[in-house]
């Protein structure tokens, strides 16, 4: 079977050779691979393609020696990978613009609220859990975001641990 | 060395439980190390009892329950206090119990440095000079040539500064996060499995004894802040004080909180976070199931390493005994590191 990977390179020498040792030891093929040095994803890094052939099991292992290696993998066959995000907000959220709450953490590449729970206490605090999908490798940025939105808007975050 | 005159300072719970099991291990003890345990000294906030030839463990404990002061020991009772006692007999190692003070340390401060200077061992499982004065305290001990342990002041009965030294020493610490409060422990867990609201579990806990009547330094998360800093300088090598910690409590947390946190299969907890890059209590949401998922007044930590994965520990994390036991594993390893 073949696969199509995408793979994200720190912007340092040596990199692509780090990747492309492992694909012969465990028996797969190299159909193509596309790395364009000049070009950086918002993150940083530089993104590399490579698709593969070979059988499913040794794919397996050559995806977990990536991945132990310390590769990123942020795409497979055309579909991005997503982290799942969930964190609860306490405080005065839709009187702080909740509209401006969504739209900061939506604006951010790659990041989407995709589920808003709001307990609602009168004229009290309210609750909210918010889960967000993200591409991989920016888990960072949506914590950084969360935490200067509740700075600001004085809200108690509760992130995963 | 066939014998170890040890003093109590503090005799508050913690004191009465190293009494109590140095009354119970004291056989276990010479057999492990040929090395005789002698309580030649303990001290309450005001009075002492004080005898060269050795004091009776259960007689303190009595004592100090009955009368209220160990003044009123039978013919060793006397009013000597504090950094005094120190002077008031011969001894080897100062086994330090006093409330912890995050404000200047004291006594706990003064008594540790003395016994220091006096070329004496210590083991403590106090939290205030470590949070305070890490550095200083432990160069102090390093100067004198003493050996210092503290394994009882985080975690209570759950090995964890001892483990990670010693037993997996081969391994770099890359991070530890860990419950390392009970008492805020028992609120989230009585408040995730009833849904009651936060001051109502509080004042249970206040009525049962497991928070304390100023529940603040429980609550606000300045314990586990304190603990924070020990695990950072001592296994993280950060040099970090109290104040150096992100610290957030768990008084705001509302039982919506918790509800909304079930309903995607997580739970609450007051999280201690010690890694390079992020001193931090706060409290998290973890997953049900996981390793973070324990339960009334536990305590747990997970230790990450770079040989080893993770590591983690669950153990009860305070009670007279339980602390004791983690004091008295120090007092055997202080014996056996001399013989």
């Amino acid at each position: 079977m073949r696969i199509d990977l995408v793979l994200e390179l720190l912007d340092v020498p040596g990199q692509l050779v780090k990747v492309l040792e492992p694909i012969s030891g465990v028996g797969v093929n190299l159909v193509t691979v596309i790395h364009k040095r000049d070009y950086k994803n918002e993150n940083g890094n530089v993104p590399v393609q490579l698709t593969l052939e070979g059988e499913q099991e040794d794919l397996q292992r050559l995806i977990q020696r990536f991945e132990d290696l310390g590769f990123t993998i942020i795409e497979m066959d055309g579909v991005v990978k997503k982290e799942k995000i969930s964190t609860i907000f306490f405080g005065h959220i839709v009187d702080q613009d909740l509209r401006d709450t969504m739209d900061r953490i939506n604006e951010l590449d790659g990041v989407v609220i995709v589920a808003f729970d709001i307990k609602l206490n009168g004229e009290e605090k309210s609750t909210a859990l918010i889960n967000i999908e993200a591409d991989v490798g920016r888990k960072q940025a949506v914590f950084d975001r969360i935490a200067e939105i509740a700075e600001e808007k004085d809200l108690l975050v509760i992130n995963e641990v | 060395m066939d014998e170890c005159k040890v003093i109590i300072m503090g005799f508050g719970s913690v004191g009465q439980g190293v009494a109590n099991a140095i009354s119970m291990k004291k056989d276990l003890i010479y057999e492990k190390t040929g090395v005789a345990v002698k309580v030649v000294a303990a001290a309450d906030s005001s009075t002492s009892a004080i005898s060269q030839d050795g004091l009776d463990e259960k007689l303190l404990v009595e004592t100090k329950k009955n009368e209220g002061k160990l003044s009123a020991y039978p013919e060793f009772g006397c009013d000597t206090n504090g950094v005094d006692v120190l002077d008031a007999v011969e001894y080897d190692c100062l086994i330090e119990a006093t409330p912890t003070n995050i404000v200047d340390a004291e006594p706990a401060l003064s008594l540790t440095l003395k016994a220091f200077e006096q070329g004496k061992d210590v083991v403590t499982s106090n939290k205030g000079h470590l949070a305070l004065k890490f550095r200083e305290v432990v160069g102090a001990a390093e100067k004198a040539g003493v050996q210092f342990r503290y394994e009882a002041s985080v975690g209570g009965a759950m090995p964890i500064i001892n483990l990670t030294k010693e037993t997996i020493s081969s391994c770099k610490i890359e991070s530890i996060k860990g419950i390392l409060n009970g008492t805020t422990n028992y609120i989230l867990s009585r408040m995730t499995s009833e849904g009651s609201a936060y001051e109502v579990i509080l004042k249970e806990s206040q009525e049962l004894g497991i928070a304390e009547t100023d529940p603040t330094q429980d609550v606000e998360g300045i314990d586990a802040a304190c603990k924070t800093v020990i695990l950072a300088n001592s296994l993280l090598g950060i040099d970090a004080t109290y104040s150096d910690v992100k610290v957030k409590g768990i008084s705001d947390i509302s039982s919506e909180a918790i509800e909304l946190a079930k309903k995607d299969d997580y739970l609450i907890k007051l999280i201690a976070e010690v890694s390079p890059d992020n001193l931090q209590v706060s409290p998290r949401l973890v997953k049900r199931g996981s390793s973070y998922d324990v339960s009334g007044t536990l305590n747990m930590a997970t230790v990450k390493t770079d040989l080893a994965g993770e590591i983690s520990v669950i153990g009860l994390g305070a009670g007279s005994l339980e602390t004791a036991s983690a004091m008295l594993t120090d007092l055997i390893s202080i014996l056996k590191n001399k013989n």
